[in-house]
């Protein structure tokens, strides 16, 4: 895996070639402000693109109701709208790929908390940057022992009480893999 | 955005052992102190063609988590018990924990082939309501993956 590359941006080998974002700099402050999730956290880019979630989607809607509403703010690449495996409707959120961070920040700042099908719907980045500090050392880095072992800690304790915890691959992948 | 302080916590793990080692998918959210993000790992190890093991880690907003909570608390899982389910056999088993504040469940059952399974099961309906949730929690890590990393997870 590319874990020199995670240092910043756990998934985003494209760092270079993003469009026009100085990824592995330090990002403008303009840049940063358009990368704010409506709780602060900064959003990331995936590998093709910037993917933003819309939630309490109507369980009727379909894929064109999303891309009547979204595709205003720019050319959806990609969109995941699931089904509810048990009813078959809507599950109730969206799953919409940007080719650019101004896209997606237009339809957040745009369709967040406007109705799709007279329901209110919230409209935000789906994936963020590992919080400074703790998180980020753990999940971004990748790099250093360090990272591996604070990675267990947490998940050991949520799982106290318990004879079995890791399952022996996953323990194994983490060596392989840190 | 509602209340993302609250204690946060999903794993799913479906595995088994057998002629091709230890076969599993496993992923899991964790909410993250702030309570502005989550991290969300997810391994999948399938040795059948000389497959090898997948795994990934990400990043995932508080829209997301909100919505993987709502998905949760629609399903009334956490009012389930798992006394009465098929319990693992030789072809593996799946666990289920979620905290989510002061809620707390750990499910351990034998992998559900179809709906059949469920059924003719002690428990149809709470059983039932794993076997839906469990399909749509995958459905939207496998979409997250798919859209964040270019890649079919399974």
């Amino acid at each position: 895996m590319a874990d020199e590359m995670e240092l910043d941006e756990p998934v985003s080998p494209q760092g270079s070639t993003g469009n026009n974002n100085n990824i592995l700099g330090a990002p403008s402050g303009a840049k940063v402000a358009a990368m704010q999730t409506h709780t602060k956290a900064t959003a990331v880019r995936s590998i093709e693109g910037w993917i933003i979630m819309v939630t309490n989607v109507h369980e009727e809607a379909d894929e064109e109701a999303i891309q009547d509403k979204f595709g205003d703010f720019g050319e959806i690449k990609n969109l995941h709208l699931n089904l509810d495996r048990r009813s078959g409707y809507v599950k109730g959120y969206a799953l919409i790929e940007y080719s650019t961070l101004e896209e997606a920040r237009a339809a957040i700042d745009s369709a967040h908390n406007t109705k799709l099908l007279d329901q209110t719907i919230q409209v935000d980045f789906a994936f963020v940057r590992p919080p400074p500090g703790k998180g980020g050392a753990r999940s971004g880095g990748g790099g250093g022992g360090g990272g591996g072992g604070n990675n267990r800690g947490p998940n050991n304790r949520a799982r106290s009480g318990r004879s079995r915890s890791r399952s022996p691959g996953v323990a194994a992948a983490k060596e392989d893999d840190l | 955005m509602s209340a993302t302080n609250e204690p946060f916590y999903l794993r799913y793990y479906s595995g088994h052992s057998g002629r091709f080692g230890h076969e599993f998918l496993e992923f899991d959210f964790r909410v993250l102190g702030d309570g502005r993000s989550a991290t969300a790992r997810y391994a999948n190890n399938s040795n059948y063609r000389n497959d090898s093991l997948i795994r990934k880690e990400m990043c995932v907003s508080s829209l997301v988590i909100d919505e993987i909570k709502r998905i949760i608390k629609s399903s009334e899982i956490m009012k389930e018990d798992d006394a009465k389910w098929p319990t693992k056999n030789k072809d593996g088993k799946q666990e289920l924990e979620i905290r989510v504040g002061n809620d707390h469940i750990s499910f351990e059952t034998a992998k559900i082939g179809s709906i059949n399974d469920v059924t003719d099961s002690a428990d149809p309906d709470g059983l039932r309501v794993f076997y839906y949730l469990v399909q749509d929690l995958k459905a939207l890590v496998f979409s997250l993956i798919a859209l964040h990393f270019k890649i079919k997870p399974i």
